[in-house]
């Protein structure tokens, strides 16, 4: 990366922050700590639509900026949060795989994105594609979230993640894929969230609880 | 550069420096205090409280544990030496303050592990139950908490392609850019960590307790006294503001001397005192706000640093 | 305005049953509407056919033959399954096991499910096809969820989790696969249009076409039901309710499999036959060879049927990887053969839930005895499953079979035989446990009425006609091939 530029830095700061709140989203335990790396996240996001808006002259990345603050940094942490106050005993008290090993676990899938999208970085040049392995590190991260905690809102955070990943690539590799798609990407999450919120309030109403465990009847 | 330069500028300021650290490691301690009194509504000891005690501690005699060996005897000294060992190592003021060569980050991180390593031998050769406890649990910690700050290090080291934390300063000040870079980002959250655990202060021990279950590091020193325990209380105030002022330094590297003039070292000394002044209050805020973590999750938390740590290594190899 | 016209009937539908609210014969609107959608496609494909070329809406929705031939394969199922909510959702409210309001729920999220299947297979541009696949898991999730048991509620929690990280893998390959086309000119919508990226296959970069269509098939195979992410499957269809199960099994995961033709018939220029055809050929073994081998013990008919629709995925994705001509023939007429069998055991098992109460087998059993009609369709359309004539079945799986060997994929299609004959033997003993071996129920007859036969036997006689006579499917299914063809 030629750091000569301040948006080539900045950028490069919003996408760490996209791994660092993966990062922490598997390492804190509290959901609340858990909801509040997503909102960084979310913030991120944002910020490199921005950027890149600014940059390249684009009005319409600064419109997926926006959105992007109003659905992920506020909305989705805000149905959470909502959540979270019906879990009272809150986050994953003795998740599936312990935190250290799972730490571990987010180290070694890291490098893994990283030596995966070697061929993308080398065929593609530019300073947005050298950071696009954040994106795949954190899609990366989700899988695992998604894989090792078994509260419900762990797993609506494991898709969060999946999904920040998927969205930091997408800004990055092509400047904004259409906003078309955009649009149906983030509000299809949106929809996502929302129905898990409902399924998860019947789960709540159902068994008094939000532990994925109780629900283990389906099985050959 | 195998033979050091050695020249009386290089000497004098590294003096300066292990002088200021001497005198100012325990009135940090104090300020430390202080903050966090008033923060919890209480009105506090004064500053200078801590150098009261470390000279009521020199006046009394030495005592030493029946059947106990020279290891206790040696280890205050060794951590001592150790310490202003490391502090005069580390460029902290000038970047030409030291040996040239000699700030090597591994040599630091290996100085610091040394002290540690002394103190928990000393507390095995006690023969008490707590001096034994003290020692696994510091042992646990520092086997997590050094490789992460290492490692920490290493990820700014890999953006300049340098083990010496001058040319790691020197290099963040002639490109501002490199000062938000996502390695740094990373690192810098791991080594706040890292600090945090090191320097024995909340959420991973807690310096104000005396509580069997939950200490860590009272119990490793629970049978010193007199001068001994005064030379280690004064040690660790310096580790801790070593480690803070290394912490401001690395990240936040303005205003540190890059040359030979008296005036700029002066400079330097006040930014210095600034910048440590600040992270001591800002963590001394902080820990008034958290409670300390149950013991077997402090690994976690540690294991935590150690991942930001690699992270931010494996940041700097894809962005360079 | 043919495309649009598809889509938005059933879009209609839903609305208007909106506006309605519950009343006895709402279900017959989103009947009336699928219905209509079927004859559209069938108008659609023959518009192809003689060369009107494509029948544009927008710019965004298209019907070539290969899309109006899966117009066709959805409006079919999903006329047989509109026709099964009718006895289904008159029989729920009447018992009061649902009320009204859910009733009407029920009748709006099953036509939206239609609209964005059929959305899908008309999009023009992989995004809108995207969105339209994601937007068939929001809501079949609630349709899944419908009888609000503890069951239904896990199998809906896993269905959306693991479909939306598959369809999550299907966006970001997406993403990369626009990458590689800008990368070789396209610019926005045109980046992502079936045309376009046909026309430009050549010239985008290989290596990471080789990385977008990895993701694109993990992604869409996951809605497909194939391994590694196909563990929702058998739990969302048993627990959903018939004609929802019927619409899944039939159509929801022939649509996925038609989003990795159109992908793989990208890749195949760029990367060469060999990548896609091995990770397929390994996706598509081991989801038989693991479906054919749980097939063996289930004991639920539901459950059973589930799985054998993974055994058909698996073999119609085998098709898939051969991609030669006949291959692809054979897999376009078997979807539409596998459709109507599975759709109609799916609402025969809905109505064995009607009046026994139990889809379990053993539970169940002496159907034939006890209920001769329902036994006789169920009879019939199992053997459809396992593939005798006159059913089309035999002659779609004997196509895919000589496609796959023309297609030097011998090795494979001796593992997936081996597989078919496991699977064969399970489900022809559940069969016999629920026909013949009366062991649970007591054996008192129960009249079927003849509502619940007459959609049932419409289904099998069109799997039957279409195996014996090629009209009027012959000439639309190789039009419709030659698209994929690589």
């Amino acid at each position: 990366m030629r750091s000569d530029s301040l948006s080539a830095a900045l950028l490069a700061l919003t996408s760490g922050l996209v791994l660092l709140g993966a990062a922490v989203a598997l390492w804190r335990r509290t959901a609340r700590g858990i909801v509040q790396a997503l909102r960084v996240q979310g913030f991120a996001l944002a910020g490199t639509a921005v950027i890149l808006g600014v940059q390249l002259h684009v009005a319409l990345l600064l419109v997926t900026g926006a959105l992007l603050i109003v659905v992920k940094a506020f909305f989705i942490p805000f149905l959470l949060r909502r959540l979270v106050r019906l879990d009272p005993t809150g986050g994953e008290s003795d998740p599936v795989v312990n935190v250290p090993a799972s730490l571990v676990a987010a180290v070694l899938l890291t490098l893994a994105a990283f030596v995966a999208t070697r061929p993308l970085v080398q065929v593609i040049h530019g300073v947005p594609i050298t950071l696009a392995p954040f994106g795949f590190a954190t899609v990366l991260i989700g899988f695992f979230v998604l894989v090792a905690r078994r509260r419900a809102v762990s797993q609506m955070v494991g898709l969060l993640l999946i999904d920040n990943g998927i969205g930091l690539v997408a800004l990055l590799l092509t400047t904004g894929v259409p906003l078309l798609v955009e649009l149906g990407g983030t509000l299809d999450v949106l929809l996502v969230v929302v129905v898990l919120r409902v399924l998860a309030t019947r789960m709540h109403a159902e068994l008094g609880d939000l532990d994925l465990d109780a629900l283990r009847e389906l099985h050959d | 550069m195998s033979v050091a330069v050695v020249s009386p500028w290089i000497i004098g300021s590294g003096l300066l420096q292990v002088g200021l650290f001497l005198l100012g490691a325990p009135l940090l301690v104090g300020l430390m205090r202080t903050v966090r009194c008033r923060m919890e509504g209480r009105v506090g000891p004064p500053i200078r409280q801590p150098w009261r005690e470390l000279r009521k501690l020199l006046l009394k005699s030495r005592s030493q544990p029946e059947h106990s060996t020279l290891v206790f005897a040696i280890a205050p000294v060794v951590l001592m030496a150790t310490t202003l060992v490391v502090v005069w190592l580390t460029p902290l003021l000038s970047v030409r303050v030291t040996l040239s060569g000699g700030s090597d980050l591994f040599a630091i991180v290996f100085l610091l592990l040394l002290g540690s390593v002394s103190l928990s031998l000393a507390a095995l050769d006690t023969g008490t139950a707590f001096g034994g406890m003290g020692s696994s649990r510091l042992m646990t910690i520092v086997a997590l908490a050094e490789p992460a700050l290492l490692v920490a290090i290493l990820a700014l080291a890999a953006t300049v392609h340098s083990s010496s934390l001058a040319t790691i300063m020197l290099a963040a000040l002639h490109h501002p850019i490199w000062l938000v870079t996502p390695q740094r980002l990373l690192s810098f959250s791991a080594f706040v960590v890292v600090v945090l655990a090191e320097s024995g202060r909340l959420p991973v021990d807690n310096p104000a307790t005396h509580l069997e279950l939950t200490m860590i590091h009272e119990a490793l020193i629970l049978e010193y006294s007199g001068p001994d325990l005064a030379l280690i209380k004064l040690a660790e105030s310096i580790r801790l503001t070593f480690l803070l002022a290394l912490l401001a330094n690395l990240f936040f590297p303005w205003g540190v001397s890059f040359s030979a003039s008296g005036i700029s070292l002066l400079i330097g000394t006040f930014v210095l005192l600034a910048k440590v002044a600040v992270l001591g209050v800002v963590i001394s805020a902080g820990e008034v706000a958290v409670a300390k973590l149950r013991l077997f999750r402090v690994p976690e938390l540690l294991a935590g640093a150690f991942m930001l740590s690699i992270l931010a290594v494996l940041s700097a190899l894809v962005i360079a | 305005m043919t495309a649009a016209l598809i889509v938005t009937m059933p879009l209609l539908a839903s609305l208007v049953v909106a506006l309605m609210g519950w009343r006895r014969w709402t279900p017959f609107i989103g009947l009336g509407a699928d219905a209509a959608v079927l004859m559209v496609g069938f108008i659609g494909a023959f518009h192809d056919l003689h060369h009107r070329v494509l029948i544009l809406a927008w710019a965004n929705l298209r019907v070539d033959s290969l899309s109006a031939f899966m117009v066709i394969v959805i409006g079919t199922v999903s006329v047989l399954a509109s026709w099964g909510s009718v006895r289904y959702l008159r029989h729920e409210v009447d018992q009061e096991a649902s009320t009204p309001r859910r009733a009407t729920q029920y009748s709006v999220l099953i036509q939206l499910f239609v609209a964005m299947m059929l959305l899908a297979v008309c999009a023009a541009n992989t995004g809108i096809m995207w969105v339209a696949v994601e937007a068939t898991t929001i809501t079949t999730t609630f349709l899944v969820g419908h009888r609000r048991t503890r069951n239904a509620l896990e199998a809906s929690w896993k269905y959306i989790v693991i479909c939306s990280v598959g369809i999550a893998l299907a966006f970001l390959g997406t993403i990369v696969l626009y990458l590689a086309a800008e990368h070789a000119g396209g610019t926005s919508l045109h980046a992502l249009d079936w045309t376009w990226l046909s026309a430009h296959a050549h010239s985008l970069n290989p290596s990471i076409v080789r990385m977008a269509f990895a993701l694109l098939a993990l992604g869409y195979g996951a809605k497909v039901g194939l391994v590694p992410l196909h563990s929702w499957l058998p739990d969302a269809h048993s627990q959903a309710p018939a004609p929802v199960s019927a619409l899944m099994s039939g159509v929801l995961l022939s649509v996925a499999l038609y989003a990795l033709l159109r992908f793989k018939a990208i890749a195949v220029p760029s990367v060469g036959e060999m990548f896609p055809r091995v990770l397929l050929v390994v996706m598509a073994l081991s989801s038989l060879i693991l479906a054919s081998l749980m097939l063996v013990g289930q004991r639920d008919l539901k459950r059973a049927l589930a799985y054998s629709s993974t055994e058909h995925m698996g073999l119609m994705a085998l098709a898939a990887a051969a991609g030669g001509p006949l291959a692809i023939t054979g897999l376009l007429l078997h979807m539409l053969g596998h459709g109507l069998a599975k759709s109609v055991l799916f609402l025969s098992a809905g109505e064995m839930l009607i009046d026994d109460g139990t889809t379990e087998i053993i539970a169940a059993g002496g159907l034939l005895a006890r209920r001769p009609y329902l036994g006789g369709v169920v009879a019939l359309a199992l053997g459809a499953l396992l593939g005798f004539p006159p059913f089309s079945l035999f002659i779609s799986e004997v196509t895919m079979i000589r496609g796959e060997v023309t297609d030097h994929l011998v090795w494979a299609v001796v593992i997936s035989l081996i597989a078919m004959v496991i699977a064969f033997s399970a489900l022809a003993t559940h069969g016999r446990h629920l026909l013949i071996e009366a062991r649970g129920l007591n054996a008192s007859r129960v009249a079927t009425s003849r509502s619940a036969i007459v959609p049932l036997a419409t289904g099998l006689v069109l799997c039957a006609f279409i195996g014996l006579s090629a009209w009027p499917l012959a000439s639309i299914l190789s039009a419709a091939a030659k698209l994929v063809v690589s």
